[in-house]
């Protein structure tokens, strides 16, 4: 099994990588991978509906063994179902599903982002307590500058410190975002590489 | 001789004039006696002639003859003093004379082994304790060694502490057990078949028992070695038995019949015989052989026999020649073991079940002696202390008696230049003044109290032989000459050196198989050999000295002290009979040839072939019994305090390490619920007054990246098809609309473009249609479509981008279900749809906004389109929290323009002609959450940094 | 029964700012009430989503299609579509413990393939491009004519770039070699450069969290200003 798996991971990125840079060669590479894609899109989908059963079965299990937070996991268990019903009688795009996102979904996220607040700034100021070196210092200046440099007094922008804040965001948080940009591009192709060649197999193969 | 003498243990020079060493108490002159010999062999039925060893007294040696003389004065000044009460007194005639002296000058110095030597009672010791768990190596059983037994004084080897030991104790092991119980199983077995029993002591009952006959050999002082004679007889008969004593016990049963000795024929079997040995085998073969042997023994195997068993075979043959001489000759202590066995006789134990046959035999004589009498270790076989491994107060250490023995050496080596008295007196054997234990090794007829005081095992080994061949002897009835062993008469026969050279072989002594004998009984040498034969190792020749004869000598000692010699007959040191001058070591007087690591190879005389035969007593290698060690460790206190030390080392290695971390630092209840007031109540209230005190960001001064957002969106043509991605979750909606509606409401206002939606997020599809049909952006009445069109979800993450970017017409065929009618399951094609209207590929968009608050996904896009797009422009708008992330796109200009949160959602209502927006709306709260954000961290990080330096230096004093 | 769209407008923003509140209730501590809310958005945004699925992947991707190709009576994209189906069935095996087995050859195409664009992806869409434009940086081509101070500037800006792009590689890079000691440790030089590096992303993850804190300071004046608005529209029909 693993030889097989191994064999379809490396044919099908193969395959893939092929429609990247020898489509101007093997122009049919590009209709592979397309067809390729467009199969692995599908069956993407799929496994999103393979997570949404986990969750049903999660909380349904709790409900039925009256554990712990039953009762919560019968609320969602049955705004999932009523959802989901709705969802596929009605379709997503009708006026009911919009209101359920509208008044449901959009709220509760935004609220959550919006206590988020609290938290963050909270940390920032009790981040020195627990940890003084030099790049938590770098870091909460930094905060503060660019929090400093979005926001403007009553009596307008702040002169300096505005401009500051810019170039301290474009040019130095630059340098750094970009070492980490590529750092991340190159963790993502040594990841890739790895896994094509079947030394990570993250598929369960074993 | 130098006026200089070297001391042989320690090295430091000494005055000549002295006996002891100034610095370690070592002796210095050699003791010596007078000596009786005589210098041609005796025959049989001679009767040696008393010679005085005084008359070597020219030749000695300066040193030595200083030492003897001042030997002499004590014992001739107390000569008057009965043995049994002065107990050390020494003739100057004696062996032992310089001992008795030296006791009495220095008594607080004399080394306990010393004054044990001249008869005093030795200081009381201590007895070591020891652990109860100990457990020993040997046999395990604690309690088969005696716990109590004494610990040697620091300054004495423990092999001396032995011999300050008066009180025997019986109930020691040795690993000798083993091999004599088996002796003494074997013994049982033939006990049927033994054609001789030494004496009428009833069998052993208990052969398994063997240990036992060894610890009465001891305990009862003496009278457990007599007792044990039969026992031992046959226990070497054994097949564990070593050879010798195996041929021994051969010797015993067979039926002393022999003719002469056949020595000269032996030799050549002596290829494992030391050299000395063979010496003095060679020096005794001549009158052996010259001597017609009266004795029926014959030597089954003479190959067996030692040398110096058969030397003092030969001796006791002299001896028997001399019985006649008066009792006056009788050694000391011999006469005390006389005195003595009537005495203890009563005491005897009647069991002699564990004993030896040839113990039991001697035990019927000999009775024990006073217990830890000293004893003459150089009358004893170095063997014998092994086997009486119990004995702890006289043998636990044989060792012990090496020192004594040492003593004794030191007399032989320095008297070897000039025949010593007591050698003028073994050649005056014949004469009538014989040595006072010659007389008692010869019971005299009609003497009876002499004979019963006599040892058994004297009148067993030294007097039967004579009776043997004399006919003449009483004690010849109770002690059959057939029935002594031939070791024991030799080792009675420390006197063979006193008498004349034996005319007659007596008892063939089995030579020790030294391949098949431990390394303790190769070792073993007879005390007679000692005497008479300067062993390379004396220390270790003393040390193999049996115990039981040990016991005997001590306990004789004193009588044997007690009659001084009159050594009144001097020889000439031409008369010496050849075999003492071959036994005469070379360079005896001469301290410094003790000296450790002298190696050298002695040429001539009895050491002849033999390195480092005269060691000093440093060089000391105890090969009798070894100690018992136990198997816990011995670990002095600053051992165990460095273990310890190693062992906390070790537990701080793996012992986990705790992080430099701070104690937890428990939630502020109070900063929390102040953040939460100041921000509930203050953007609620600026909200709710929709104040616009803070002004919108300057336009003039805009950012880059907003520059060319705002130029991409303008730059739009007329109803162009622009592809607009919503990845953004709910929670950022309020965020990207405020950010993202004004730029749509003014590219919508001013360019009318045909807008295509898709997401990659599932909550993308009804996202998009809340961004356009609600808010200012409702106004311009966008229909799904006609002037837009919402592709849905395309799944897949990057594989869904890629797999749009390069076929979207394929890849997202449909768009979302529109139709209000439930049962209308008929898909919607989307790319026949006006918003897509001419539109195949992506690169045919005219601009592809990316409104998403998650970097991934900007790279997502931006990666995967930007092959697919070519010069279409890709604009950003993005959450605040995701713009430092795209930030570098832009600056690789693999992005057109960035528009990021409320921010960038002012800026462009800045550039929108004034047309109100959201951002205006929130900006009040939105810059008073920024400033309270930016004093909060500043003010209260610099006040937690404080109180954290305060607390980090209020951990250190605390640590 | 037609919903009108005040009414529907009315129960969204009940709902809306009832939700609302019971998150906002968290600041107060967990309790059932935030409790309930969360539980309620999870199996709402689960089922919406999973009606999304199917709306927009399945009925699209696979039931459409194999309708199409068996209408059809195309044999070579019925098979197609079986085979899809089937490897769809496959995946859905991996709900079940039992049958999760099943599933890893699809996984392991979605993996290969997944890996492929991210591969390609990565360096062709940021890895390149990044590096270009660290380059490109120092072209000063665009302020060829301007004053003498825009070149400084622009010069010390791609130094300042170029600098702390390699500081942050560097902190980035662990390879290390056994001291001595046992302990792991990096080379002094990439030592001293990742030190610099801490400096550069200090500053990186300062600016994200200045932005994380704008998006949540907005998200959280929206929720107020929603809240109002809200009572503001309750107050102002009832008026």
């Amino acid at each position: 099994m693993r030889v097989i798996t191994v064999f379809i991971v490396t044919l099908s990125g193969l395959a893939i990588l092929s429609g990247y840079f020898l489509t101007d060669l093997f122009p049919v590479l590009a209709e592979v991978q397309t067809q390729i894609l467009n199969v692995a899109i599908t069956l993407a989908g799929v496994a999103m509906l393979v997570g949404i059963f986990n969750l049903v079965s999660v909380h349904t299990d709790k409900v039925r063994r009256s554990q712990k937070g039953g009762v919560y996991s019968a609320l969602l268990v049955i705004s999932l179902l009523i959802t989901l019903v709705l969802g596929i009688i009605l379709r997503p795009g009708h006026v009911a599903m919009q209101a359920v996102v509208n008044g449901i979904i959009i709220p509760t996220e935004s609220a959550l982002m919006g206590i988020l607040t609290i938290s963050l700034l909270y940390a920032a100021i009790r981040l020195l307590r627990r940890r003084v070196d030099v790049m938590s210092i770098i870091f909460l200046l930094t905060a503060a500058i660019i929090l400093f440099g979005s926001a403007t007094l009553p009596f307008g922008d702040i002169p300096l410190l505005g401009d500051f804040a810019r170039w301290w965001s474009q040019v130095w948080a630059l340098g750094g975002m970009r070492g980490i940009l590529i750092g991340v591009g190159l963790g993502a192709l040594t990841t890739g590489l790895r896994v094509l060649f079947g030394a990570d197999r993250p598929y369960g193969g074993s | 001789m130098a006026n200089v003498i070297k001391c042989p243990v320690c090295g430091e020079n000494n005055p000549s004039d002295l006996e002891f060493c100034q610095v370690c108490q070592a002796r210095l002159q050699p003791l010596t006696g007078n000596l009786k010999g005589e210098d041609k062999p005796l025959t049989p039925g001679q009767i040696p002639t008393e010679k005085t060893t005084a008359d070597l007294e020219p030749v000695l040696p300066k040193w030595l003859r200083d030492t003897r003389s001042s030997a002499r004065q004590t014992p001739e000044d107390d000569a008057a003093k009965t043995p049994q009460t002065t107990g050390s007194k020494f003739s100057g005639s004696d062996l032992l004379a310089g001992l008795n002296s030296q006791a009495q000058d220095d008594e607080e110095d004399t080394p306990d082994w010393l004054a044990n030597i001249t008869g005093e009672t030795p200081k009381p010791r201590k007895p070591k304790t020891e652990s109860s768990d100990v457990r020993w190596v040997e046999l395990g059983n604690t309690k088969d060694f005696a716990q109590s037994q004494p610990e040697p004084e620091p300054e004495m080897p423990p092999w001396l502490a032995g011999m300050n030991r008066q009180t025997p104790q019986a109930d020691d092991k040795d690993e000798l057990t083993d091999w004599l119980r088996d002796a003494d199983a074997s013994r049982k077995s033939q006990e049927a078949a033994q054609p001789f029993a030494l004496d009428d002591t009833p069998a052993f009952e208990a052969a398994g028992e063997t240990p036992d006959w060894l610890r009465s050999i001891v305990a009862d002082g003496g009278a457990g070695f007599n007792d044990s004679v039969n026992t031992a007889d046959e226990a070497f008969t054994s097949s564990d038995t070593p050879d010798w004593l195996r041929a021994l016990d051969a010797e015993i049963t067979s039926p002393k019949n022999s003719a002469a000795s056949k020595d000269s024929d032996i030799l050549p079997a002596f290829s494992e015989t030391p050299d000395w040995l063979r010496a003095m085998d060679a020096e005794n073969a001549a009158p052996k052989t010259s001597v017609p042997l009266n004795t029926p023994d014959t030597l089954p195997d003479l190959s067996d026999t030692p040398d110096w068993l058969r030397a003092m075979d030969a001796e006791n043959a002299a001896l028997k020649d001399s019985v006649p001489s008066s009792s006056s000759d009788t050694p000391d202590w011999l006469r005390a073991m006389d005195s003595e066995i009537p005495a203890s006789k009563a005491s005897l134990p009647s069991d002699n079940s564990n004993m030896p046959d040839w113990l039991s035999a001697m035990d019927s004589k000999v009775t024990p002696s006073i217990p830890g009498a000293p004893i003459d270790s150089s009358d004893l076989s170095s063997w014998q202390p092994v086997m009486d491994g119990q004995d702890k107060t006289q043998s636990t250490d044989p060792s012990a008696f090496s020192g004594y023995g040492l003593e004794e050496m030191d007399a032989v080596f320095s008297s070897a230049v000039d025949t010593p008295d007591w050698l003028k007196g073994l050649e005056a054997g014949t004469s009538s003044s014989d040595q006072d234990w010659l007389k008692s090794l010869q019971p005299a007829e009609g003497e009876q109290p002499v004979q019963d005081s006599t040892p058994a095992w004297l009148k067993a080994d030294d007097l039967a032989p004579v009776e043997k061949d004399m006919q003449e002897q009483p004690t010849a009835e109770e002690n059959p000459d057939q029935d002594i062993p031939g070791w024991l008469k030799a080792s009675a026969l420390g006197s063979s050196i006193f008498a004349e050279p034996p005319a007659v072989q007596e008892a063939p002594v089995p030579t020790p198989s030294f391949s098949d004998t431990p390394e303790r009984l190769n070792t073993a040498k007879p005390v007679n050999a000692s005497v008479s034969q300067p062993s390379p190792d004396t220390d270790s020749l003393f040390t193999e000295m049996p115990d039981w004869l040990s016991i005997v000598d001590e306990s004789a000692a004193p009588e044997s002290m007690s009659a001084p010699i009159t050594s009144v007959d001097a020889i000439a040191p031409g008369d010496l009979p050849t075999w003492v001058q071959a036994m005469r070591p070379v360079d005896a007087g001469n301290p410094q040839s003790f000296t450790s690591g002298d190696k050298t190879l002695e040429a001539h005389g009895a050491l002849a072939g033999l390195p480092g035969v005269l060691p000093a007593g440093s060089v000391f290698s105890p090969t009798s019994k070894p100690k018992a060690y136990s198997i816990k460790l011995q670990a002095s206190e600053e051992q165990q305090a460095h273990a310890a030390l190693l062992e906390q080392i070790l537990a701080a290695e793996t012992a986990p390490v705790p992080l430099d971390s701070f104690s937890v630092i428990g939630t502020s209840r109070v900063l929390r619920w102040f953040l939460f007031f100041m921000f509930f109540i203050i953007l609620p209230t600026v909200l709710s007054m929709r104040t616009q005190i803070f002004p919108l960001p300057s336009s003039l001064l805009v950012p880059l990246e907003f520059g060319g957002a705002l130029h991409a969106a303008q730059s739009v043509p007329e109803g162009a098809p622009v592809l607009v991605v919503f990845d953004y979750e709910p929670a950022r909606a309020g965020e990207i609309e405020a950010a993202a509606g004004p730029m749509f409401d003014q590219m919508i206002l001013l360019r009318h473009p045909r807008m295509t939606f898709i997401s990659t997020s599932e909550t993308g599809a009804v996202l998009a249609e809340r961004f356009i049909s609600s808010g200012f952006l409702a106004g311009h009445h966008y229909q799904s479509g006609v002037q837009y069109l919402n592709l849905g979800y395309l799944p897949g993450g990057q594989m869904g981008i890629r797999a749009f970017a390069e076929n979207p017409s394929e890849t997202a065929r449909y768009t979302v279900p529109q139709s209000s009618n439930l049962v209308d399951f008929a898909p919607t094609l989307a790319w026949s749809l006006p918003p897509l209207e001419g539109v195949t590929s992506l690169s045919q968009f005219a601009a592809l906004i990316l409104i998403t608050d998650d970097a991934d996904s900007a790279r997502a896009w931006i990666e995967q389109t930007a092959s697919a797009r070519k010069t279409v422009p890709l604009v950003a708008v993005s959450s605040a929290q995701t713009a430092p992330m795209i930030q570098p796109y832009y600056a690789s200009q693999q992005i057109a323009g960035l528009v990021s949160g409320l921010y960038g959602g002012a800026l462009f209502e800045q550039n929108n002609s004034g047309r109100p927006g959201t951002a205006r709306a929130f900006w009040d709260a939105y810059s008073i959450g920024m400033l309270l954000a930016m004093v909060f961290i500043l003010g209260g990080g610099l006040l937690n940094l404080a109180l954290g330096l305060r607390d980090r230096g209020a951990a250190r004093e605390a640590k | 029964m037609l919903i009108s769209a005040d009414l529907i407008n009315l129960v969204t923003g009940l709902i809306s700012f009832l939700f609302t509140l019971l998150i906002f209730s968290y600041v107060l501590g967990d309790n059932p009430l935030f409790r309930i809310a969360v539980y309620i958005f999870v199996g709402v945004s689960a089922g919406y989503i999973a009606a999304v699925t199917w709306w927009q992947v399945i009925m699209p991707r696979l039931v459409y299609p194999l309708m199409s190709a068996i209408a059809s009576g195309n044999m070579l994209d019925l098979g197609l579509m079986l085979a899809l189906l089937f490897a769809a069935f496959l995946l859905l095996t991996k709900a079940s413990p039992h049958l999760s087995g099943m599933g890893r050859i699809v996984v392991a195409f979605l993996v290969g393939v997944g890996a492929a664009v991210t591969l390609a992806g990565a360096l062709i869409g940021t890895l390149i491009p990044q590096v270009l434009g660290t380059i490109n940086a120092f072209d000063m081509t665009f302020v060829s004519g301007k004053d003498i101070g825009y070149f400084i500037e622009a010069i010390s800006n791609s130094v300042i770039i170029l600098v702390g792009t390699v500081l942050t590689l560097s902190y980035f890079h662990f390879g290390a070699r056994p001291k001595a000691d046992g302990s792991m440790r990096r080379l002094g030089l990439i030592e001293a450069l990742a030190w610099g590096g801490r400096i550069f992303i200090g500053i990186a993850l300062g600016a994200v969290f200045a932005g994380v804190y704008a998006a949540a300071l907005t998200a959280l004046i929206e929720r107020i200003s929603s809240l109002i608005n809200f009572i503001l529209e309750l107050l102002g029909k009832f008026q």
